[in-house]
Parts: structure tokens; sequence; C-alpha cells
């Protein structure tokens, strides 16, 4: 009994209807993801790396095609079964950071965690802890305004990591910074997502970045062109 | 329970915490959104208890009947059945009331256009189908005059006159009486023009003289007639002076301090409070007329004010002292009265035992009241009847106006206010979750659920709500407060109300009221806050804010995480 894959996609499409002419944002994938810990998602902009991570995160359903996660067809879930999984499975950073501007950082991190519905005690206690880990402990109580974007994109990988997903789904996580604090920032994702056991998905322009990846997913005009692993081309459509 | 209590409100510390945060960090949308809630509540509470008041005064002076527990009153006319006391001008003969100089004070009493009936009638209106109760009255105005007996100023004498009275005597002899004729022809050929005629004066005044009227050749009359006359009958001719009398005519008005005041004064039918000229409903001070019977009073408002009169003051009616023991509102129209005093007192005073003026009448129904009033009309053809829609009618003012303003605008204005004030913190919320919708993609990224989205949105709507209504409750507090503090006073008149015609001095055309006064009264505009009021305006708010957030939230919920995600702000 093979355990199944973290994601398989199978003819996984997402389209727009933008007046007459219809853009495939994600065109027929299909791709199997194990759990790995870094993949990288490469392409041109406007080749659907953010459809596709949307389509992963379940934030988007796709128009065609299935998407599954630990064998789940994400379509056949309910909004509150997703809303669930976004939950504890998944893990989101944005380029924008898209911090809650009238939350303070520790504020910003329990909001991660706050739905699980543990004691207010407990919330902030593990936030504190999880701030102290990407090393915000003492800009705790201040709002992103006041924080350096480098700052801000540190508090939204607590709050990613806090309820210790499984995929933490990393938007161009360093679009916003300049090439010290980037790199910082995927220093921390990497050493965290090691040590909490959780695989990264980064769709990224920085080729530096995605050469370091175990594996490495190319996309144009919503088609995978590339799947390599460990430098090798993989063998993305494996029947079972 | 406690414990379940405490557990869910540590659980929900995070979104309290959000809550306020939200509120708190952005500070210009809340006080925008708070504001116009606090000023929408604030004009509910102000409106409708303005509203409020126009309602109450409108009931304590625009139904004048109605607030006396009357459908129809009936009366009648002073040609109709032509009472013992119908309508008549007061004269007062000045002469009969002491000597000049000594101080008076008279009252008269009239029942003007209303004439009096004898108070048995009554029972044949009430035994009148659709009739449920009844109550009589008497409506009488009362002219007042004091000061002193003025001097006569204008004395006309008459009499004193000479007359020549014949007496009779034998007849002259023939040749007395040939001589009397020789004599009178010679006469008349030396002064024929100047000895033609003697006039006897003759009085202007003075009644009972009988002057003789002198004529041309007129026996005994002329001077002529003496010189020619014989001796013995020139005897008998002797003259009269007639008594010297004087006599006393009215002129012209005599210059005198006299004062001559007008008011109404009601009997009241002291049996029943509830019903009647007026009932223990009009007293604003005081209390009710007691059922014996007493020398008790009841004034009105404006009456007592005018003429400075309190509770336990004492009114002179016809020399008969009446305390005054309470101070009515007294109702508009025709049945209205300055004074009101019980009807035995009054029929006493008056001289019209057992006579009433009024009938007032209750039907059962309200429906029933037009066919009652036909009953009555038919069953008394003489009798005047008339509803409290017709009085209503008559009365006009301020009050009026404002209360037609109230009834036509009110409700729309009240409607208007409130529509915008929810609509303007519908727009505040929605305008702010639509500047939100990333936020919410962001939470729902994070795993919120839409319920708990939505929930986290409407709380602070919610909270909003509950602050701008509180905050409102207090401004239209404060505000009615400050309208009440003007006391703002409307006026209401009632065009037919005074249906008696005051007396006065017969040529006395400048001191006399003959006008037909018209009641007016004066209403103070009181805006009640009811807690009805201030807990609708509240919810109003609440509801209000809590509607546009929900809506607002669970348009936005609505979208595809990714969706909202894509939005910029
Ligand atoms: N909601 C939408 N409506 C219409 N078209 C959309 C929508 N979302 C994405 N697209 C289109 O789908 C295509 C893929 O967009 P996507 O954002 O996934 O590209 P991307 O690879 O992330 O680009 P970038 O590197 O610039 O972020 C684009 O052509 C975009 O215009
Ligand atoms: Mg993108």
């Amino acid at each position: 009994m093979l355990a199944p894959p973290l994601y398989e996609l199978r003819g996984a499409t997402r389209s727009f209807r933008l007046g007459n002419s219809t853009i495939m944002a994600v065109d027929s994938m299909d791709v199997a993801l194990d759990t790995e810990e870094f993949v990288a998602l490469e392409g041109p902009s406007g080749s659907g790396k953010t459809t596709l991570l949307q389509l992963l995160g379940a934030l988007d359903r796709p128009s065609s095609g299935k998407v599954f996660f630990e064998g789940r067809d994400l379509a056949a879930l309910s909004d509150g079964e997703l809303a669930e999984l976004r939950l504890r499975s998944f893990g989101f950073i944005f380029q924008q950071f898209n911090l809650l501007t009238t939350l303070t950082a520790v504020q910003n991190v329990e909001a991660g965690l706050a739905p699980l519905g543990v004691s207010a005690g407990e919330l902030r206690e593990r936030s504190l802890a999880m701030l102290a880990e990407v090393g915000l402990r003492d800009r705790a109580f201040h709002l992103p305004s006041q924080m350096s974007g480098g700052e801000q994109q540190r508090v939204a990988i607590a709050r990613a990591l806090l309820a210790e997903p499984r995929v933490v789904l990393a938007d161009e996580p360093t679009g916003n910074l300049d090439s010290k604090s980037g790199a910082d920032v995927i220093a921390l994702l990497t050493d965290l997502a090691a040590r909490h056991g959780t695989t990264i998905i980064v769709a990224t322009h920085d080729a530096g970045l995605a050469a370091r990846a175990p594996r490495r997913l190319t996309m144009h005009d919503g088609r995978l062109v590339g799947d390599e692993k460990n430098g090798k081309k993989a063998k993305t459509t494996e029947k079972r | 329970m406690a414990v379940l209590a405490i557990a869910a409100f540590v659980r929900s510390v995070f979104y309290l915490g959000y809550l306020s945060s939200e509120l708190l960090r952005r500070k210009g949308r809340t006080i925008l959104t708070l504001l116009g809630l606090a000023l929408g509540v604030a004009l509910v509470i102000v409106i409708t208890s303005l509203s409020h008041g126009l309602d109450q005064a409108q009931k304590t002076a625009l139904n004048p009947l109605s607030s006396i527990g009357t459908d129809l009153t009936v009366t009648v006319q002073p040609d109709g059945a032509g009472g013992a006391f119908a309508n008549r001008t007061v004269s007062t003969d000045l002469s009969t009331l002491g000597k000049a100089g000594q101080h008076f004070s008279y009252d008269t009493f009239s029942s003007g256009s209303q004439t009096t009936f004898a108070q048995s009638q009554a029972k044949n209106v009430s035994s009148i189908s659709g009739v449920t109760k009844i109550a009589t009255g008497l409506t009488l105005t009362v002219t007042h005059q004091e000061g002193k007996v003025p001097k006569i100023s204008t004395q006309i004498t008459a009499g004193g006159q000479r007359l020549n009275v014949q007496g009779q005597t034998s007849p002259p002899t023939a040749a007395e009486m040939a001589k009397m004729a020789s004599c009178l022809a010679k006469q008349e050929k030396s002064s024929s023009s100047s000895t033609t005629t003697t006039t006897t004066p003759s009085p202007q005044q003075g009644g009972s003289l009988t002057g003789g009227q002198g004529g041309p050749g007129q026996f005994g009359g002329s001077a002529a007639m003496r010189k020619c006359m014989p001796a013995s009958m020139r005897r008998f001719s002797r003259t009269v002076t007639t008594k010297k009398q004087t006599i006393t005519k009215n002129v012209k008005t005599p210059k005198t301090n006299i004062k001559t005041s007008t008011y109404t004064i009601g009997g009241v039918d002291t049996s029943r409070t509830d019903m009647g000229l007026i009932t223990a409903a009009q007293v604003t001070k005081g209390r009710f007329l007691s059922k014996k019977n007493a020398r008790e009073a009841l004034v009105a408002n404006s009456y007592a004010s005018s003429h400075k009169l309190k509770l336990g003051s004492t009114l002179t009616i016809k020399k008969t002292k009446f305390r005054v023991v309470g101070l009515v509102q007294a109702p508009l129209g025709g049945q209205s009265a300055d004074v009101y005093v019980p009807l035995t007192q009054l029929q006493t005073l008056s001289g019209q035992k057992k006579q009433i003026n009024v009938v007032l009448v209750r039907a059962g129904k309200s429906s029933a009241v037009g066919t009652v009033q036909k009953k009555i009309e038919s069953s008394f053809p003489t009798a005047q009847v008339a509803s409290a829609k017709e009085e209503a009618a008559q009365i006009s003012g301020s009050l009026v106006t404002a209360s037609d303003l109230a009834k036509s605008l009110g409700l729309a204005l009240s409607i208007i206010v409130i529509a915008m004030a929810i609509m303007l913190a519908a727009l505040l919320t929605l305008s702010s979750i639509a500047k939100r919708v990333r936020e919410i993609g962001t939470l729902r990224a994070l795993g919120w659920s839409r319920r708990l989205v939505i929930r986290q949105i409407a709380a602070e709507s919610l909270a909003q709500g509950i602050v701008g209504g509180a905050i409102g409750v207090v401004i239209g507090i404060a505000a009615t407060a400050v309208i009440n503090s003007f006391n703002l006073s409307l006026s209401a008149s009632s065009k037919a109300a005074a249906t008696t015609t005051g007396g006065g001095f017969r040529g006395f055309a400048s001191n006399a009221q003959t006008a037909t006064q018209s009641a007016t009264s004066q209403v103070a505009l009181h805006a009640p806050l009811a807690g009805s009021i201030i807990l609708i305006g509240f919810a109003l708010a609440v509801l209000g804010g809590l509607l546009a957030g929900a809506t607002g939230a669970l348009r936005a919920a609505q979208l595809r995480p990714a969706d909202a995600l894509r939005q910029v702000e």
C-alpha cells in the first residue's frame, strides 16, 4: 500500500473568461508532489504560478480536472472543510506580506491559529514563541507600519507556521524585499521548514533561489514546461 | 455555566482584541460612522418626542369634545324654543346702583345664543337609543361691572311754563257779547298784525302736562280778547304754573371709572368626573370639584394667569365667594369656559333653577355617533347637535398648523431620517468592508471560515451601533431637554368659541364687549421622552449597523478567497 502523494494534479485547469476570450491561467496540469523539503515554482510573469498556488492552497477550485491533497479531492470538499484544511494543513506567505494592518505583530501571528479555539493564554504564548523563532520577540507589539518589509515578512512566516501546517505556499515571498533581507527570509523559511517537517512551495523569479531547490517546476502559459528533481527530469505522471 | 462562559470569553479574547484594534486604529472612519449613527438616533428621538408632544397637545386642545368624554353636544338656539332666558343685551340703569360716588359691583348673566331649557328635558335625550351617557351643563357669560356710581352730567329742566286756564263761569250776556265784538273789531283795525295769535309754549318734556294750545281767534287766548273781555269774565281768568320737575336723561356717556369685564362660566354636573363641561382629566393643578356641590371653582389656566388666580384664591361671583380648587386646561370649543362651578351653584346664582343650556352626549360606539346625531336632530328639531369632529374643525392656530405639519411631515420625516441614518451607517460600513476585501481574503487564507469572518465584521458593526446609538441617545435626550427648556407654546383658537354675547350698558358702545370672543388656548409644547422612543432609536442604530455590517461581510465572504486576495487596495 503506497501512501498517496502530498499533491496530485490530474488535468487541473483554471481558466478565466474575460469578455470573449478565455485565459488558461493553469492549463491541464498533471503533476505529483511528495513530501519534500523545498519546491520552487518558476516561470515568467503571467505564466500561472499564483493561480497554481491558489489551487494547491484550496483558495480556488479548478475549472476542470482534479487536485488531490493527501488523496482527497479538494473539489469534493465543502467550503467549511476547505477552511479547516487551510487552517490546519496550509500556510500562506504573500509577496505583499498581507499582514492585518490594525493588529500588532503578535496579534497577526495569533490570527493564524485563533479559529482553532485554543485559549487566549496558550495562543499568546505560542505566538510569542513563534515570533522568537523568527527573531522578532522584541517587535511583538509593533504594528506592521512600524516594521521593515523583511520584518513584516518574518511575521507572516511566523503566522504561516504557527499551526504547524503540512505545506507552506509562498508566492514570491522575496519579491518586495532587497536581496539581503530576501536571502534572510529564504534562509529562515528553509530552516524552519526543515525543523517542522513542512513542505515549502515557493513561486519565484529568483533563479538563484530556484537553483537551490530540490524540486524545480517551470511554467509557461499555464502549462508545466519543466520538472526537475535534484537536477534530473522527474516523471511527473505516475499513474497508479 | 460559569466555566463555559469563562471558556467562551477566553477563546474570544483574540476576536475582541481584533475588534477593538480595528475600531480604534481606524479612528476617522469609526468616528464618522458613529456620528452618522448618533445623529440618526438623536433625530429619531427628537422628532418622535416632538410629534408625541404635539399629539398630546392636540389631544388636550384640538379635540375639545373627546377630551371631556363627549361625542355630541346638544344645544338649543334662541329662536327655536324661545327659552326663558333668551339672548339679550344686558343694560343697567345706573341710577339704580346707588348714590353717585358709591362703589358698586354687579354681575349679570346671559345665556347668549344657547337658550336654556329645563334640566328634565335631558332625560329625553338619554332615552334615545345609542346614547350611553349624558351630562348636563350650563354655560353662561358673566358681565361683571365694578366701579363708582357716576354723576349724571346732563340735566334738563322742564315745566315751569305759565299757562292760562280759562275758568268756566256763566256765559256772557248778549249786550256783553256785542260790546266785546265791537271792541275786538276796533282792536283788529288798529293793530291787525300784532295781535292775532298767542301761542302757549308747549313743553317738550314733562309728560303729564296738558297745555292749552292757543290758536287764532281761540277763546281767551289773545291779548285783544283779554282787553275786550267783560270784567266778570276777566276775574275768572287766572294763571297757573305747572309743577317744576327735573328729568334725568343719559344724553352722553357719563364719565365714570366703571370697569366692565366678561368671562364665561360653566355649571358643571359634579356627579361624574369623566364627562361634563370639564372633567378630572383637564385638571392640571389642584383637584376636581367635589361632589358636595360646594362653593368651589375650577379656573382655566389662561384665565387664571391673566387674572392672577391661584389655587386657594377666592373668586366672587354675584357677591358669592368661591374657592379656586383646581386649574384646568379648558377644552376649546363652544362649551369652553373660563370658570367652572358646580351646576346647581350657577343655576342658583343666575336665577336659572333647574335650567341648563347644553346636554353632552356620549354614544356607545364611535361608529354610532353619526346615527345618534341624526336621531337626536330628528327628535328635537330645535336642537343643535354638534359632533366632536365638527367642533375640532372649528379650531385653528399654530398648534393646528404644527400638528398638521407633524401629521403630514412628521412620519415622512422620521422615516427619511431613520432611512438616512441607516443608509449612512450602511454606506460607511460597506465602503469600509470594500476596502477590506484583501484583508478578508487573507483571513480566509489563514483558515477563517466564512461564518467566522462574517461574525467578526458584524461584531464590529454591532459595537459601532451600540456606541453610536448610545451617543445618539445622549444627544437626543440633551436636544429634547433643550427644546423643552425653550418652553415653546403653540396656540389653538376656536372660531365659534364664545357663543354668548357679552353684555354692556346700553349706549356704552365703547365699553361693551359685544364682539364674539374667540377662545385661544396656549398649549405648551412639551416633548416627552419615552423610554420606548429611546429604546427604539437605539435599537435602530444597532440593527441598522448590524444589518449593514452583516450584508457587507456576507458579500465579501462570498468571494472566492483567491479573488479576494487579488483585489488591490
Ligand atoms: N481573476 C482573474 N481574472 C482574469 N484573469 C486572471 C485572473 N487571475 C489570473 N488571471 C490571468 O491568469 C494568468 C496567470 O496569472 P498569475 O497571476 O497566475 O500569473 P503569475 O505567474 O503569478 O504572474 P506574476 O509572476 O506576474 O505574479 C494571467 O494572464 C492573468 O492575467
Ligand atoms: Mg503571481
